[in-house]
């Protein structure tokens, strides 16, 4: 071990040179380890939004097939051609909701019907009135009411809540626990317009069949955000005119034939990378000449999206950085071992062995890095936070309006027609939503001890590679060549 | 002990070798001088003798055994201390761990002992005081008395010294010769140095001239 007593001697008897060996290593290390930080932050931020931002798996009537079926007729028959959707079968959810990698599903059931008891929000700009019939074409105002009642699971499973785009403000949302029952969470604009309060009751009149009046009795409030535009088919009023209640209540509503059924069932996937393969063992249960499985993981495509790219770059800094590292420092060594070819003679003339010599250069280097490494560690802290930042707000924006355009088709939903409302929220809300999420995801750029062994492990390579390419020139030296001059 | 056998050397050209069948014996015990013109190729032999370099002809054999079959690193590191004009001490550390350092390296009986190498510097007139100090705040015939040191501190039977009192002043010149004779003679070494000066070369025990590529003994 002689040869680490020297290297030793010679970092500390040469501090000058040393300490500029030390910053030249802290700088390039801290390069590496912003690209670590970068990388382990983003792999870290991916895995947070496989948690955080949902995929859905979404059973519904096959819109498609439907449609097909309506242009065939009309070319056979001469009559209006009618597009006939068929509502979904709750016995056919049941079974989705056994597959794995589902973590909860909602029923939305919509329908609309008549204020009786209360006055409903007028909006000033738009649709005069409540109960006008939608837009041109559409003739069946009878089974249009003024008040949209949208039947859910439970209020915090339906998109615009868990999007955050409405939100409870009084008493309680609608629970699994609601089935069956008269309880309706009403919007506040409704609320105040018409002094009702949590507990009271109010009155509505069916829009279609019997037409029977029913009591209805108000357990929360919530407020819709201005921008809340769930389920806004052509024929919807003012969003404060929507109710939610149990899906049970809304098929009282259509009629007793839509008992045990739903407009869609919407189906939370905890694992986001596993809805393609829920889709696939969705589709063997269900008739799918009548049903259809739509899914939606926009937003942990989006948020995976930005991440990888951000991930990749991260990537190419680290390698990057690295190979220029080693080049520099090698340059750098070799200039150093050739000032020091006459120690190297010495230690040759006195029959020290060639390794020995490198394993001297080596450990001189590794004293330097170790010091390095700790300084590195501290500086590339902020170097990281600071790149991250950057990249990620530029990435999410770029990701932000890919998404934003793709994700309309949800509005289109709508052709309204025999009962069953337009999209129950669709891709187009849902992307939206999604937006909001992965903007907001921030790299959290922290140090951690893995971060530092990695460090210390690419700090070690680049020292090990620049000495063995330097080292090319003590395998060579001649003793004689040193001394005798 | 050393035994040159048709010993030659040429750097480029084959038909102008600097020496060619050099047969001299040096024996324990003995210092020798080796006399010559400039340019005649003394440190070349020199380097030959101190394994730093190998033969073009001939062979140089230590007890018998040819450096060849020994192995030159091996040699260099357990039978032979070199002693430079230009001292050919680690500029970076102290006299004292010049010492330890050689010692180490050739793995020295007395390997690792502090209080020896003091006291082989302190015999030398390096005391303790200039002993722990950076090798270059010496002066030129202080450093030469440390890399003399050095040889005496590592158990080399063989010293060669490629005129070590070169630019020293002639007091310090005659300790130095001193020393060299009490390696020899005290230590039972076997003691080769390169010289000009004619004052140095009378006080071994024997004298070489090398002219005309050959050795010449001076009686
Ligand atoms: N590496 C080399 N390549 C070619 N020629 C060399 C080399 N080294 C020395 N020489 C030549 O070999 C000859 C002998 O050199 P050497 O150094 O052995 O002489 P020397 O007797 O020690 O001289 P001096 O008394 O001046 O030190 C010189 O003519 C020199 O120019
Ligand atoms: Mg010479």
């Amino acid at each position: 071990m002689n040869f680490f007593k020297r290297a030793w001697l010679n970092v500390w008897a040469k501090k000058g040179r040393s300490v500029l060996l030390i910053l030249v290593s802290s700088a390039i290390l801290m390069f590496v380890l912003a690209g670590l930080l970068i990388r382990s932050a983003a792999v870290k931020a991916t895995d947070q939004a496989k948690a955080n931002v949902g995929a859905t798996v979404t059973l519904s009537a096959n819109r498609q097939a439907a449609f097909k079926k309506m242009q065939n007729s009309s070319r056979s028959k001469s009559s209006r051609p009618k597009m006939t959707l068929t509502p979904v079968k709750l016995s056919d959810a049941t079974k989705i909701t056994k597959l794995s990698n589902i973590s909860s599903y909602n029923v939305t059931s919509s329908t609309s019907v008549n204020a009786k008891s209360y006055d409903t929000v007028s909006t000033s700009s738009g649709l005069s009135g409540g109960n006008s019939g939608g837009p041109g074409g559409m003739k069946s105002s009878t089974s249009t009411g003024d008040t949209q009642i949208d039947g859910v699971t439970s209020t915090s499973l339906a998109t615009d809540f868990s999007s955050k785009q409405s939100k409870i403000t009084k008493g309680r949302g609608i629970t699994a626990a609601d089935k069956n029952t008269n309880h309706v969470v009403i919007e506040k604009d409704l609320a105040s317009q018409n002094n009702l309060t949590v507990g009271d009751t109010i009155t509505v009149k069916e829009a279609t069949g019997s037409k029977d009046k029913v009591k209805l009795k108000i357990v929360g409030i919530y407020k819709a955000s201005s921008t809340s535009s769930s389920s806004a088919g052509p024929m919807s009023t003012d969003p404060a005119n929507t109710m939610y209640t149990s899906y049970t209540l809304a098929n009282t509503f259509k009629g007793t034939k839509y008992a045990g059924t739903a407009d869609s069932v919407t189906f939370n996937v905890s694992n986001p990378a596993k809805v393609s393969s829920v889709k696939t063992a969705g589709k063997k249960l269900i008739n799918t000449s009548k049903y259809a499985l739509s899914t939606d993981d926009s937003s942990y495509q989006t948020v995976k999206a930005s991440m990888s790219n951000v991930e990749s770059f991260a990537n190419k800094i680290v390698w990057l950085v690295a190979i220029a590292g080693t080049i520099i420092l090698a340059l750098i060594v070799i200039l150093m071992i050739r000032e020091r070819r006459f120690e190297i003679g010495v230690l040759l003339s006195l029959g020290e062995a060639r390794w020995k010599i490198v394993a001297q250069f080596f450990a001189e280097m590794l004293m330097v890095i170790v010091v390095a490494v700790a300084i590195a560690g501290v500086g590339g802290k902020f170097v990281g936070s600071q790149l991250g930042s950057q990249l990620v707000s530029q990435s999410t924006t770029t990701t932000q309006t890919t998404t934003s355009s793709t994700g309309q088709p949800g509005g289109s939903g709508a052709p309204g027609g025999s009962g069953m409302k337009g999209g129950n929220g669709g891709p187009g809300n849902m992307s939206q939503s999604a937006n909001s999420k992965a903007a907001k995801t921030e790299l959290d750029v922290s140090v951690s001890a893995v971060n530092l062994a990695e460090l210390g492990g690419f700090g070690l390579a680049i020292t090990f590679l620049s000495i063995m390419i330097a080292s090319g020139g003590i395998l060579r030296l001649e003793p004689k060549k040193v001394l005798i001059s | 002990m050393l035994k040159t056998q048709g010993l030659g050397y040429w750097y480029q050209d084959k038909d102008q070798p600097l020496f060619q069948d050099i047969n001299l014996e040096f024996e324990v015990g003995q210092s020798y001088a080796i006399l010559g013109h400039s340019g005649t190729g003394k440190t070349t032999f020199l380097s030959l003798i101190a394994g730093l370099d190998k033969p073009k002809a001939g062979d140089i054999l230590l007890d018998d055994r040819s450096l060849k079959k020994i192995g030159l690193t091996n040699y260099r590191r357990h039978d032979v201390s070199i002693v430079f004009q230009a001292y050919n001490l680690f500029t970076y550390m102290s006299p004292l761990n010049n010492l330890l350092t050689a010692m180490a390296i050739t793995g020295a009986e007395h390997a690792g002992d502090k209080d020896f190498a003091l006291k082989t510097l302190n015999d030398l007139g390096i005391g303790a005081d200039l002993a722990t100090r950076n090798v270059q705040h010496l002066s030129g015939g202080q450093q030469q008395r440390v890399a003399i040191a050095r040889t005496m501190a590592c158990d080399a039977q063989l010293v060669v010294a490629d005129e070590p009192t070169g630019n020293l002043d002639e007091d310090n010149t005659k300790g130095v010769i001193e020393q060299f004779q009490r390696i020899a003679h005290d230590r039972q070494k076997c003691v080769i140095i390169v010289t000009h000066e004619p004052d140095v070369a009378s006080q071994c025990d024997h004298q070489y001239r090398l002219e005309n590529k050959q050795f010449t003994e001076l009686v």
